[in-house]
């Protein structure tokens, strides 16, 4: 329990209070404020007010404050909607003097998490890749200060799910981790208590992996078609994915970008006498043909 | 803005890659002027899983301490219109509501500010948020209408939720919690 006094007024204003209180019956003599030192928000309680007479008692907290007047001697009710949000609290009873108090209101249990999960879209096997950082609110929005177990639940498209647990400080839990093998949606699942927020995450192919091309020659015609164009764990990279085709014979050097569709690139040359080609996507270089052309 | 506010950043530790600082002090000082803005000191050392850059320390010290003036002022004034230039979400709801109670009971607060040192102690590793812990020293007077009812004079502490805007950090969250919280 937390006790303080505190009277601002100058001298001859205390003395005038007193000696007011010696002609005015009912007018109280210095109130005590009695308040507990932490409170849950959103819990009811009362401060007993001892003395007698009447006064004003204020309530003053980070959004709300309440004034009335009150008569000394009984319990002042403190209603839940007066405390629901977190933060320190000034309880003041003015009669002749002023008294005054504080306490502190603490979060409710966790009853709501604000879950951020980064990317959107991330390449498979990619190390620290993923980040996941979860804000944990009680029911009246005030942060959960208290260390809090947050359990981060992993369910890739395929395999077996994984959690993470970790706890929450001042709040904020976090976690970093890989991207799994596989592309597809990765759930991640916040949960703490019976709170749960869940995201979803793309995993798409990383680079391609082993790319390798063939070329079929016509006359003055080549067609260059690659293999399926996958990643190094055997994803297939999305269709649109450019895969650049370069070529150099005698009239110089010529490069053509290809979208991959249905999982592989296609694109069809001109050779002009000895020709070498070589085939790449992204940072990752194929193989190389060379062809004699007939031109 | 009728004051002007000069920033001073001290980088005491600085790693030859730019984005590792591992200790800096940011300090936004004061020109005396009627709405002065209040010393904040920013101490961003072991801040994790990112480290923060030179000029979001500056930026984050210097609306910290717009945000100190804004509230004080609209507190004392009873006027909540500015406080949409430093504070949103709950923080700017909540003051909302407390000034208009304020105001409907006749109760005002004037804060007299002796600075902040703010501890940056979690920076989300996509740069959208920032909790910090202010230590302030604050005078806070508590009048009803034109008799001061209350005087208090401690060292806070609170705790601060920062998120970026498009030109500038709000406070979003800003909770006053126990002395030695953190």
């Amino acid at each position: 329990m937390q006790r303080i006094s505190y009277c601002d007024f100058a001298l001859g204003e205390c003395l005038a209070g007193l000696a007011l209180l010696c002609v005015l019956p009912g007018w109280a003599g210095a109130a005590e404020l009695r308040v507990p030192t932490t409170v849950e928000a959103g819990q009811s309680f009362s401060i007993p007010a001892e003395g007698s007479g009447q006064a004003i008692f204020y309530l003053l907290g980070p959004d709300h404050i309440v004034k009335r007047s009150v008569t000394l001697g009984s319990d002042l009710a403190i209603q839940s909607s007066d405390v629901r949000t977190a933060g320190r609290y000034q309880v003041i009873l003015c009669a002749s003097s002023c008294s005054s108090a504080t306490f502190q209101v603490k979060a409710a249990p966790p009853a709501h998490l604000s879950f951020f999960l980064r990317p959107s879209r991330v390449p498979v096997s990619t190390p620290q890749s993923i980040d996941a950082t979860a804000f944990v609110f009680d029911q009246y929005s005030n942060l959960v200060l208290t260390p809090t177990a947050v359990d981060f639940r992993i369910t890739p498209a395929t395999g077996s799910g994984f959690s993470r647990p970790t706890s929450a400080q001042h709040g904020v839990a976090w976690m970093r981790m890989d991207s799994t093998p596989h592309e597809g949606q990765v759930q991640v699942t916040a949960v703490s208590g019976n709170t749960e927020e869940a995201r979803v995450i793309q995993q798409v192919a990383a680079e391609a992996c082993g790319l390798r091309m063939k070329a079929i020659a016509s006359g003055n015609e080549v067609t260059l078609e690659t293999d399926p164009v996958r990643d190094c764990s055997g994803n297939a990279l999305p269709d649109g994915t450019v895969v650049s085709f370069t070529k150099v014979d005698r009239e110089g050097k010529s490069t053509v970008d290809t979208p991959i569709k249905k999982g592989v690139a296609r694109v069809q040359f001109s050779i002009h006498g000895p020709a070498q080609i070589s085939v790449a996507c992204g940072v990752v270089l194929g193989n190389e043909v060379t062809l004699n052309g007939k031109l | 803005m009728n004051s002007s506010a000069h920033v001073t950043l001290a980088l005491r530790k600085f790693s030859p890659r730019f984005l590792k600082v591992a200790t800096f002090v940011v300090a936004a000082c004061v020109l005396a002027t009627a709405q002065s803005l209040p010393q904040v000191h920013l101490d961003a050392a072991g801040l994790a899983p990112r480290s923060i850059e030179e000029l979001t320390g500056t930026t984050i010290a210097r609306h910290y301490a717009l945000a100190w003036r804004d509230m004080a002022g609209a507190l004392e004034s009873g006027r909540a219109e500015g406080l949409g230039e430093e504070f949103t979400g709950f923080a700017k709801d909540r003051l909302v509501r407390r000034i208009g109670d304020q105001n409907q009971v006749g109760v005002h607060v004037r804060i007299v500010d002796h600075g902040h040192q703010l501890k940056a102690v979690f920076y989300s590793s996509d740069g959208s948020a920032m909790q910090l812990l202010d230590q302030a020293q604050l005078e806070i007077q508590t009048f009803d209408g034109n008799k001061l009812i209350d005087t208090q004079n401690v060292p806070r502490e609170y705790m601060v939720l920062m998120t970026p805007g498009a030109d500038r950090w709000y406070v979003r969250d800003l909770e006053e919690v126990p002395a030695k919280t953190f």
